[in-house]
């Protein structure tokens, strides 16, 4: 396996049993994305887009086929391991921002640095920095209620990134956003993507969003339709 | 893992605290009904077990010979039980109001275990809060209902070590009761499953 690819699933399937009919809602994704690539996941609702997530960012387990980040097949990971995956390599950004309510911007920033072990202050010291990266130094002791919903997203972008991630999955991140605001979003997370070289895959029906990255994947009934350069 | 090697996620006692303080601060109705909840039931038996050491001072200082009578002991075993169901309850509707933020901490590194933790450190705290006020509540109760009858100077010649007693035996109790009250709630919140609770609309 060549080191530049960062995510291989390998006839990736995930099946559901609803009321004694099979649902598949992955049938056999094959895929390589590369280390720094960003792509765009695009597709009808109930394609499969969320359940591949899902499967990357390893909350769910595939009924069959493999899923490798970074050479390691996730399957075989224990409890522990998995939440250090999701803790410091990915970093996950909602349609619905989905911050702490009770937590101010900075300690939402925090928070996946306390998981990884980092002391306080220089978690706290390193949300701030990404804060105002995000263009949000002026308002980190905000609570989520008191942002508007652009910042409340950027918020969520700043947290992804606390732990320094190799990935990013974004799953409709503009989907509650106004025009204007998802256009800064994006532009937000494609910066991120240039300059630290992460590995941004998103869900989107944006047209905006899908025009700047570098490959598009079409989703269908639980399968890759096509794959288009972007 | 692309050379670094996998560790562990970490969570501290003193992260839960911390993060269990905000919560409590910043859902108060939540708090105040739990504590208010496990308070009445912590009243209830420093108001009796009060009753008894004022009627024993009372009846040793040449007063007429008083006591408590054993049907009260049954109506404080019915409010104890009923405030651990009060706090269930508020814990299950706690728990839910999460859904969202559970899967989202899992999402960003919580095992299940930091999720346990977070709900039982809230209800210790709610359980001390809730053990002070009940005790404070009960010596009230126990001077209103009998200082008429025995004089109110009774409480001064309770001995101390009685009333610490039931001052520590009251905040161990209510603890105790808390989180016992809080442990169903609290692993349906840590086993809930992320890809669940984040597609969870409340």
């Amino acid at each position: 396996m060549s080191f530049d690819i960062i995510i291989q699933l390998e006839d990736l399937a995930r099946h559901y049993e609803m009321g004694g009919v099979t649902i598949k809602a992955l049938d056999g994704v094959d895929i390589e994305i590369n280390r720094g690539e960003y792509l765009s996941i695009v597709g009808p609702s109930g394609s499969g887009k969320t359940t591949l997530f899902n499967m990357i960012g390893g909350l769910d387990r595939p009924t069959r086929g493999r899923v490798y980040i970074d050479g390691v097949d996730i399957s075989q990971l224990d409890a522990y391991e998995l939440a250090w995956l999701r803790c410091r390599k990915i970093g996950y950004i909602f349609q619905t921002f989905n911050l702490i309510q009770v937590l101010t911007a900075v300690e939402n920033v925090a928070l996946p640095t306390v998981f990884a072990g980092v002391p306080r202050d220089e978690g706290l010291e390193r949300a701030e920095k990404l804060l105002t990266s995000v263009g949000l130094g002026e308002r980190i002791h905000h609570r989520p209620t008191e942002l508007s919903a652009g910042q409340q997203q950027r918020v969520a972008i700043a947290r992804a990134m606390a732990n320094d991630p190799a990935i990013i999955l974004a799953d409709e991140p503009t989907g509650n956003l106004d025009l204007n605001t998802g256009m800064e979003i994006i532009d937000l997370l494609h910066g991120l993507n240039k300059t630290r070289g992460m590995t941004l895959i998103a869900a989107t029906h944006d047209t905006k969003m899908i025009k700047a990255s570098d490959r598009i994947v079409w989703m269908r009934d639980g399968k890759i339709e096509r794959i288009e350069r972007g | 893992m692309g050379g670094d090697r996998i560790e562990g996620v970490s969570f501290s006692l003193w992260d839960a605290v911390r993060l269990g303080v905000d919560y409590i601060k910043r859902r108060r109705d939540r708090a105040i009904i739990n504590v208010a909840s496990v308070a009445l039931g912590i009243a209830f038996l420093t108001t009796l077990l009060f009753t008894d050491s004022f009627y024993r001072v009372h009846t040793a200082t040449g007063g007429a010979s008083l006591r408590v009578e054993a049907y009260q002991y049954w109506l404080m075993i019915v409010a104890i039980v009923v405030s651990v169901v009060g706090i269930t309850n508020a814990m299950l509707i706690a728990v839910y109001e999460r859904y969202k933020e559970i899967g989202t901490m899992k999402c960003l590194g919580a095992l299940d275990r930091h999720v346990l933790m977070l709900f039982l450190v809230e209800a210790f705290i709610q359980g001390v809060a809730g053990g002070l006020l009940g005790f404070l509540m009960g010596i009230g109760g126990a001077l209103l209902s009998t200082g008429f009858t025995v004089g109110f100077g009774v409480i001064f010649k309770v001995p101390a070590l009685e009333t610490l007693t039931v001052l520590v035996g009251s905040m161990i109790l209510s603890t105790v009761l808390s989180v016992v009250a809080t442990i169903y709630p609290a692993l349906r919140a840590a086993r809930l499953d992320p890809v669940e609770a984040l597609s969870y609309e409340l």
